[in-house]
């Protein structure tokens, strides 16, 4: 039976990336039940340098958002005189949930199409070169992607956060290539 | 015939894309087939001119002779009777009359011996006049040898004890050994002439007999009429010459020019083949590329073997063609056996066996040129032969390792001698002939100034040595000159084969003047070993040639004069190449590899 | 750090290279003025055919400009004769070519060493300083190879090592990454960051635009002019996981 996921919240940021998260916390809890920890851990791990995008807070209030939406339940630990902690499980759903996600194959965002409406709507309204734009952008990911670079280089061979990075790498190149035809393009449009 | 036609107009296309090459190759293919037909002309000449010589002028077996020495008594004619019937004895000619007398001409003076003849030719000893006529009277018919000797001529006047004659002729003879292997010079007048030109000498007189059989001239020597024949001239001068003494006396003279021609023709031969070897191997990297090339735009193999041979066959067999007609021209130079005897019997033009074993020998190349790069080509696969070179450069660990030590022209020479270690082989090989050729020729040329100092003092003008020499030098220009061209084909093929390295060499901070000394110092390197190989080689092949060097050996002074003669020789070679090799644009073949 | 050499590594004005003639005129490089200060690295971007590599092999005296000059390490690169512009290559030059151009008898070894044969070096101690090299750039244990037995990776680090054997003044990079594959190409780029970051002053000419990334100051070229230059001095305008789009 589908499940609704609840509304994001206000302050994130909009689209896929939530749902990722979510999708991958459930994953993580497959193999057995876990504490908050240790998912925190092992996500950082995964990400590497990128994991700052994750505070601790984010991690537990998905949690709680999947318990609510009842794919996940928790089940409080007594530690005697620590606070108690909860370790959380999957339900059925859930795993269903993570069956169908596993084999998902749909692509974030494959067309810049932001961009390119940008680029037109400059041009149109007037109030901006588009080759101005580009260039801007191009310097922007430019500078993204020697950090990007340098991430990935510091990162050791075979290690899993350097694959992401090497992925971020390439992806700022494919969009460095059409940022250039972009401005092949409308420098050409100037001309006429 | 379509497809004869295809074949036809692909091979034709490739040898006019590629006109230099064909044309290097059509040049060492010529000057072999004719250092080949000139080297078969020699060594058929070679062969027993004098036996030649007897026979067209029926040389007599033995010459019998008595008295016209300075201390001679009145001779007479009887002494030489009891020989006219003597065992054996199948024939005579004569007795005719013999005078001494000293001939003089401008420029000559010679002690001389006319022998009376009759106008109609005899039926034995009947000289071949070779220019002018026969004799007659106030008419002198020289020996030939004479002639070219003093350089004489019909038409002249020259004075023979004084008298004037007219020098009616020139004849060639086997009867008596050739001016100057033997003294006096020989001349022929009438009777009555030679009668009166002894005056107040006693005349001589000359028996000329045939044996029953000619070779048995020693039983004949032996015999008891030969031995009264001694006994009764005991007081005089006399001679009992068998015809085997003659030739022995005429060969001593014309043994080096025989020698050189034998031992030429061998060489010849030798660096011809040498030659080609350079020259084929050279091309085969390039072949073997284009038979790749030919099977990607879609050749079978087969169409891709036959265009190459066709191509190969075309200029092979016309190079053949050319070489022939050049050696054919160049063979009667040096045909000349010696100035008393006549050549061979056939003149030496090529024989049929001669063409058909020097166009073979085209044929051969042209069939090795291809068929070594086909069945390479069509045994690897296309994109193997197109890429790679037919072989890649060799790795000689210890050679890098030493050039690293040396300064850098030899550090590049050794380098680029060790990449291609088979054609360093061949060049090496083809220098050392020439050198040795060099150093046999000087040898030669030693043995001559010597023996004209020791035996033939007498003589103004040592006219067979300056023949041999003439001989030897012609030799050795051919020998030299192909050599050259060897050395010159193998710097060009090492320049273009070595085009990416030098580029990068230069990249790396060479100066041209560097690296075009390493080019030089690649071929250099093989030449100071060919010199130095080339020395002994050289005398060794004087002594198998039959010459004894004995305390002949040339002066060590002109032996290592070799070395640098050598040297300088390879360096002037090899300088152009090295100089455009250096000189090329970097970056094109930087961005071209 | 070349702290002491004030002046100009190198100084190009005007550049012009034209090739052919009459309506087949090509301008490869047209008009191009260029200054790179000690210890900079200066990427050349641009699609093939743009002129750049020609550019390349005009300020490292390996081809002579139609018109303008460039001025290397004090010498003025038009006045100056092919045997001086060797001696200037071999001291102030390091080249880095896309097809590697290793002597292929020679071992990765024989092949560093060579630059300072050249130079004169005695052989012992060209090949101590070979060893160095290849070992500041990970070959060592691949330092008696042929470099047919070398993935191309290898090979570059290999030229890189060459480059640098004779501690030149500027290190020329004429598409040091196009005949590699991606990691072999990272292999690549991490020495070239750890050669920028000894001081080594860097020219590279390329259409990679993760090789342009490690550069200070990056050109563009597009039909053999100047377009655009970029400095990449400064931070990064969003954070790294910004660009993975992760937060939220």
């Amino acid at each position: 039976m589908p499940v609704s996921l609840p509304q994001p919240h206000p302050d994130a940021a909009p689209g896929y990336q939530l749902r990722v998260v979510q999708e991958v916390l459930l994953a993580l809890l497959a193999k057995e039940p876990s504490y908050g920890y240790q998912i925190q851990a092992q996500l950082q791990l995964a990400l590497g340098p990128l994991a700052d995008a994750l505070n601790g807070g984010h991690v537990y209030v998905t949690l709680n958002r999947l318990e609510k939406a009842e794919l996940v339940v928790s089940a409080r630990v007594r530690q005697g005189e620590r606070p108690d902690r909860k370790t959380y499980e999957l339900t059925p759903a859930g795993r269903e949930r993570v069956r169908q996600w596993l084999a998902d194959t749909s692509w974030p965002k494959p067309a810049p199409a932001e961009f390119h409406l940008k680029l037109v709507a400059a041009a149109a309204a007037g109030m901006a070169d588009p080759v101005a734009i580009v260039d801007a952008q191009r310097r922007a990911l430019l500078l993204g992607l020697r950090d990007a670079q340098r991430a990935a280089l510091a990162e050791p061979d075979g290690s899993v956060a350097g694959l992401l990075l090497e992925g971020v790498v390439l992806r700022l190149q494919a969009d460095l290539r059409w940022l250039e035809a972009c401005a092949r393009h409308w420098s050409a449009k100037e001309e006429r | 015939m379509g497809r004869l036609l295809l074949i036809a107009r692909l091979a034709l296309g490739d040898i006019r894309r590629r006109r230099l090459q064909s044309a290097l190759l059509v040049v060492m293919i010529v000057t072999t087939t004719s250092t080949l037909t000139l080297g078969l002309a020699l060594h058929r000449v070679s062969q027993s001119p004098f036996e030649h010589t007897r026979a067209v002028t029926r040389g007599p077996d033995v010459v019998a002779q008595v008295g016209s020495g300075p201390d001679s008594t009145r001779p007479s004619v009887a002494q030489l009777a009891p020989l006219r019937h003597a065992p054996g004895v199948a024939a005579t000619a004569g007795p005719y009359p013999v005078a001494r007398a000293r001939l003089t001409a401008p420029g000559a003076s010679v002690a001389i011996e006319a022998v009376g003849r009759d106008a109609a030719p005899a039926t034995i000893d009947r000289p071949l006049v070779v220019a002018g006529e026969w004799v007659h009277a106030g008419g002198v018919v020289l020996e030939k040898g004479l002639a070219d000797s003093f350089g004489l001529h019909v038409g002249e006047t020259v004075r023979l004890a004084g008298r004037r004659f007219e020098v009616a002729g020139v004849a060639v003879t086997a009867a008596y050994p050739f001016y100057p292997a033997c003294l006096p010079a020989l001349v022929w007048t009438t009777r009555a002439d030679a009668a009166s030109l002894a005056g107040r000498q006693p005349l001589g007189y000359v028996l000329d007999i045939d044996l029953t059989q000619r070779s048995a001239t020693d039983a004949f020597l032996a015999s008891p009429a030969a031995g009264a024949f001694q006994d009764a001239t005991s007081n005089e001068p006399s001679a009992l010459q068998a015809w085997q003494w003659i030739r022995t006396d005429d060969y001593r003279l014309i043994a080096l020019n025989q020698k050189a021609m034998l031992v030429g023709s061998w060489l010849l031969s030798l660096l011809a083949i040498a030659s080609i070897a350079v020259v084929v191997g050279g091309r085969m990297a390039e072949q073997t590329r284009r038979v790749g090339l030919l099977k990607a735009v879609g050749g079978t193999p087969t169409l891709v073997a036959v265009v190459l041979l066709a191509e190969n066959l075309l200029l092979a067999v016309a190079a053949a063609i050319v070489g022939l007609i050049a050696g054919d021209l160049l063979a009667p130079l040096l045909a000349n056996p010696g100035a008393g005897l006549l050549g061979s019997a056939q003149s030496p033009r090529p024989s049929l066996s001669g063409t058909a074993l020097v166009v073979g020998v085209a044929v051969a190349v042209a069939l090795a040129a291809t068929l070594v790069p086909a069945i390479r080509g069509a045994r690897t696969s296309t994109i193997r032969a197109l890429n790679d070179a037919a072989h890649p450069p060799r790795r000689r660990p210890l050679l890098i390792a030493l050039s690293a030590r040396l300064p850098l022209p030899l550090l590049l020479g050794l380098r680029l001698v060790a990449r291609r270690t088979r054609r360093t082989i061949l060049t090496c090989a083809s220098l050392t002939i020439a050198v040795a050729m060099v150093v046999a020729v000087l040898a030669v040329q030693h043995r001559i100034q010597l023996t004209d100092r020791e035996q033939w003092a007498l003589f103004a003008g040592a006219a067979v040595g300056a023949r041999a020499t003439h001989v030897m030098l012609l030799l050795s220009s051919v020998l030299v000159a192909l050599a050259a061209i060897s050395a010159t084909f193998t710097a060009w093929a090492t320049v273009i084969d070595a085009r990416g390295s030098t580029a990068l060499m230069r990249a790396l901070g060479a100066t041209p003047r560097q690296i075009s000394a390493g080019f030089t110092a690649a071929q250099l390197l093989p030449g100071a070993l060919a010199a130095l190989a080339g020395i002994p080689a050289g005398l060794l092949l004087y002594e198998l040639a039959g010459g004894h060097l004995g305390n002949a050996t040339p002066p060590v002074l002109w032996l290592v004069a070799v070395i640098p003669g050598t040297l300088i020789a390879v360096a002037v070679v090899t300088a152009i190449p090295a100089r455009i090799g250096a000189r090329r644009s970097v970056a094109e073949v930087l961005r071209a590899e | 750090m070349t702290a002491r050499l004030n002046q100009r590594v190198l100084s190009a004005r005007d550049l012009c290279k034209e090739y052919g003639t009459g309506a087949g005129l090509v301008r490869a490089v047209d008009g191009v003025s260029l200054e790179i200060e000690p210890g900079e690295s200066v990427a050349i971007v641009g699609p093939s055919g743009c002129g750049k590599s020609t550019l390349l092999y005009l300020l490292g005296g390996l081809e002579r400009p139609t018109a303008g000059g460039v001025r290397l390490a004090d010498q003025q690169l038009e006045r100056t004769t092919e045997a001086k512009l060797a001696l200037l290559r071999r001291h102030a030059l390091g080249f880095v070519f896309q097809a590697f151009h290793l002597v292929d008898e020679l071992t990765a070894l024989e092949n560093v060493e060579l630059p300072a044969l050249l130079a004169g070096a005695l052989p012992r101690r060209a090949r101590e300083r070979a060893r160095e090299l290849l070992e500041e750039v990970g070959m060592t244990d691949r330092a008696e190879h042929l470099p047919s037995a070398l993935s191309g990776g290898q090979r570059q680090r290999v030229a890189i090592a060459r480059a640098l054997a004779n501690e030149p003044l500027l290190v020329l990079a004429d598409e040091p990454t196009g005949n590699l594959d991606s990691g072999s190409t990272t292999d690549v780029l991490r020495l070239f960051d750890q050669l920028h970051a000894n001081g080594q002053t860097l020219l590279i000419v390329t259409h990679d635009e993760r090789v342009a990334a490690t550069a200070d100051r990056l050109i563009s070229m597009r039909d053999g002019a100047f377009v655009s230059e970029t400095r990449l001095t400064g931070g990064t305008a969003r954070t790294l996981s910004a660009l993975t789009g992760l937060d939220g």
